[in-house]
């Protein structure tokens, strides 16, 4: 049972690091660091108090907001979506990311008091 | 659902109409009368004046004094030329015996000229009214003519009435069927206040002097007029609720209703009111009425009967149809002679004997008052484990014990009396039954209620140990009252019985209250802050602080692994511009938080953002055609190697 749990991660692994191109691996990054920060964030919150709780929630939706306009871009660039997004090009998506970004912090600012 | 309701609003009304069996509330009692006299006897200083003082005091049934002089003073005072003068003249003269005017062809004339469609209403009724009064012949017909003729025209309540008035005085064979519809009409122009009152809104005048045109039109036909009893209790009420009179005229107009509605065929008001207060007892066992009319003239032909007399409390019946006697114009019943209980009763008393009576069912509360007693009034003082006999000591009212009681915690104070009915022997429970102990050295008063057990023998008991904190403690003596009273009790009592010597065990000094500590200055309100909230070890936030900055790392770190790099970033001006701009953007977030308000963000955000996406569009852009190129020459060589 475990056994075949390990080989079924360690042929994802490989799998992962063979066939994902480089950019969505840059991406992936992106997603793991902002997955962390918000873990740690609630983490705090759990264990030592919601005080500045409007703090908390700027910071925690800043994380959620950037992991899904993330996700998105990691959808949108992957090559074999290209079928699907065929009148997005990279760089457009790029450009929607850059955009949804600045007034998602926008939202974010004037949420953290 | 609607049934029900309808049905509830039907019962509802029901309920409404048998509470308020209407009846007059306002009439002219005799003061009145003599004040309405008095102001129509007035000198009068025109024909006008003269007309309503000497009318007026005819309707009220007064005595004209000085009937020659007012002969004169007419003749000297007459216009023939006037329909006014005339009519003002000739209706006074006649109110007053021996006084004959004169007139001239040309005066008859002018009086039959003004009977025409074209003369105002006053105008053809005060002609009528001159012409019936001097005997003169006068075409019935024409009148009613003209008459309806102006009714088209001047639809007024005024005008109206001068038609009825006018049409009373034509010939009875006339057609006076469509005028006397009018009085109909106006009844339904009449308002209505609070189901009390019903009058004009033109005053009380147009209002008093409608009623008079009414019956006097009625009257003269001999058909009954089409008003309810209702409504003609609320004209009562309307008509006689003002006392004081603005003018003579609306003296005038007030003392030709009261005439009115107290001497025509149909509707005479009764007014129904109990001579002095509506009390009996057995000092005074005769339960005195007044029976008259609207001008407080005794009705003594009627019928007065009792229909039914129930206990307010029970319900019970007590007497009914039980007739008074007239005594001297007071109706009079002896109510004691049916042994009434002390309480209130609700009468239910008929006029009858004159089928014209209106309002001749009225209910009325009367009082039976007796006088009460105290019997057998036993005061004793008990020892609480009961070793010792108790010593009973009788006193008689109204006097008071020789000796006065002392009792100890250990021992309780009891009295016992019965209240009784000094004239039928029954025992009474008045509402108010009081003992009153008063500190002949402080002044202070402890009241207890007493309360009578089932067989009417009233027990009060002061156990001393339990009250000790009513009495604050204090021991000493207090001088003991009962108070007996009640609304229907001729004779309250306050008796004081007896002097008792309390002592209380712990009697402790009593608090003495310093006046000086209520006038000394409140403490300050100190205006409190919210607290803020307990904040975290500085060493946990900044490890937080850390470990939250710590997957930053992590990224750098695995961008490093992956190969990350900027090998592809080109100096070119829109490169350089987009990402100059989106540093300017970052920081323009870090200042909206500390400096700026949202809209100078947005301003700025306006700029910084427009420039950036133009340089973001211009890069991205080439990027795209050097990505498409490389595609392209990258599939080229593929198909080559492929060939």
């Amino acid at each position: 049972m475990s056994n075949s749990v390990i080989s079924v991660i360690s042929r994802f692994l490989e799998e992962y690091t063979s066939t994902t191109p480089t950019k969505l691996k840059v991406v992936d990054s992106y997603l793991l660091y902002i997955l962390l920060t918000g873990a740690l964030q609630f983490l705090y919150c759990l264990l030592v108090g919601t005080f500045p709780f409007n703090s908390f929630l700027s910071g925690f939706i800043s994380c959620v907001g950037s992991f899904i306009l993330a996700v998105c871009l990691r959808i949108q660039i992957n090559p074999q979506n290209k079928g699907d997004f065929l009148s997005i090009s990279p760089e457009r998506a790029f450009a929607d990311f850059l955009f949804a970004h600045t007034v998602l912090h926008l939202v974010v600012m004037n949420f953290i008091g | 659902m609607d049934h029900s309701r309808l049905l509830g609003l039907w019962f509802f009304s029901l309920a409404l109409a048998g509470a308020q069996a209407l009846t007059p509330s306002h009439h002219l009692s005799l003061s009145d009368v003599a004040r309405l006299q008095s102001l129509l006897s007035q000198p009068f200083t025109d024909l006008e004046s003269a007309y309503y003082s000497v009318v007026g005091l005819t309707k009220l049934g007064a005595v004209i004094p000085d009937q020659n002089e007012v002969c004169h003073f007419l003749k000297s005072e007459l216009d023939p030329a006037s329909v006014d003068s005339l009519f003002f003249a000739v209706e006074t003269s006649q109110a007053i015996s021996g006084c004959e005017i004169p007139v001239s062809n040309e005066t008859r004339d002018i009086l039959l000229a003004a009977v025409s469609e074209d003369s105002t209403m006053g105008q053809i009724h005060r002609a009528v009214s001159a012409l019936g009064s001097l005997g003169l012949p006068l075409a019935s017909q024409e009148v009613i003519g003209a008459l309806t003729a102006r009714i088209e025209k001047e639809d007024n309540v005024m005008a109206i009435t001068s038609a009825l008035l006018a049409a009373s005085r034509l010939s009875q064979q006339a057609e006076l069927g469509g005028i006397l519809e009018e009085i109909e009409d106006l009844t339904a122009r009449l308002d209505d206040l609070g189901g009390m009152y019903l009058q004009f809104e033109e005053g009380l005048e147009a209002t008093a002097m409608f009623v008079t045109a009414a019956y006097s039109l009625s009257d003269h036909v001999g058909v009954e007029p089409p008003l309810k009893e209702d409504q003609v209790i609320q004209l009562v009420n309307s008509i006689f609720s003002k006392k004081s009179w603005d003018s003579l005229a609306e003296a005038f107009s007030v003392a030709s209703a009261a005439a009115a509605l107290s001497s025509n065929q149909f509707h005479v008001p009764v007014v129904v009111r109990t001579h002095g207060p509506a009390t009996v007892s057995h000092s005074q066992p005769t339960l005195q009425l007044l029976v008259t009319d609207v001008m407080s003239q005794p009705l003594t032909s009627a019928n007065v009967l009792v229909e039914s007399a129930n206990a307010a409390s029970s319900k019970s019946s007590i007497l009914s149809q039980a007739p008074f006697t007239l005594n001297d114009g007071i109706f009079e019943f002896n109510f004691m002679s049916s042994q009434p209980a002390s309480g209130y009763y609700q009468f239910t008393i008929a006029v009858t004997g004159d089928k014209r009576l209106v309002a001749n069912q009225v209910e009325l509360k009367v009082k039976v008052s007796t006088e009460v007693a105290v019997t057998n009034m036993d005061l004793s003082v008990v020892d609480k484990d009961q070793s010792i006999g108790t010593k009973t000591t009788r006193v008689d009212y109204p006097s008071k014990a020789k000796s006065s009681f002392v009792a100890d915690s250990h021992q309780y104070f009891a009295m016992a009396f019965q209240l009784v009915d000094v004239n039928t022997g029954v025992e009474l429970t008045p509402h108010q039954t009081f003992v009153r102990l008063h500190n002949q050295k402080t002044g202070q008063e402890v009241v207890f209620v007493a309360e009578p057990d089932s067989k009417n023998l009233y027990k009060f008991e002061l156990d001393t140990a339990e009250r000790k904190s009513e009495f604050d403690t204090i021991s000493g003596t207090y001088s003991l009252c009962l108070i007996v009273g009640d609304a229907t009790l001729e004779n309250p009592i306050l008796w004081n019985v007896a002097d008792v010597v309390l002592k209380f065990v712990d009697e402790e000094a009593p608090a003495t209250i310093q006046p000086k500590t209520l006038y000394v200055p409140k403490p300050e309100i100190q205006h409190l802050f919210r607290e803020p909230e307990k904040k975290p070890p500085t060493v946990v936030s900044n490890a937080f602080t850390a470990l939250v900055l710590f997957p930053f790392l992590l990224l750098l770190i695995l961008w490093f692994k992956l190969g990350a790099n900027i090998s592809n970033f080109r100096l070119s001006p829109s490169t350089v511009l987009f990402h100059v701009g989106h540093a300017a953007m970052l920081g323009l977030m870090y200042v909206y938080w500390t400096h700026l308000d949202m809209f100078q963000t947005l301003k700025y955000l306006a700029i910084i953002g427009g420039v950036t996406f133009l340089a973001g569009n211009r890069m991205l852009a080439q990027k795209a055609v050097k990505r498409i190129a490389s595609e392209q020459s990258s599939r080229l060589a593929k198909y080559r190697s492929l060939r």
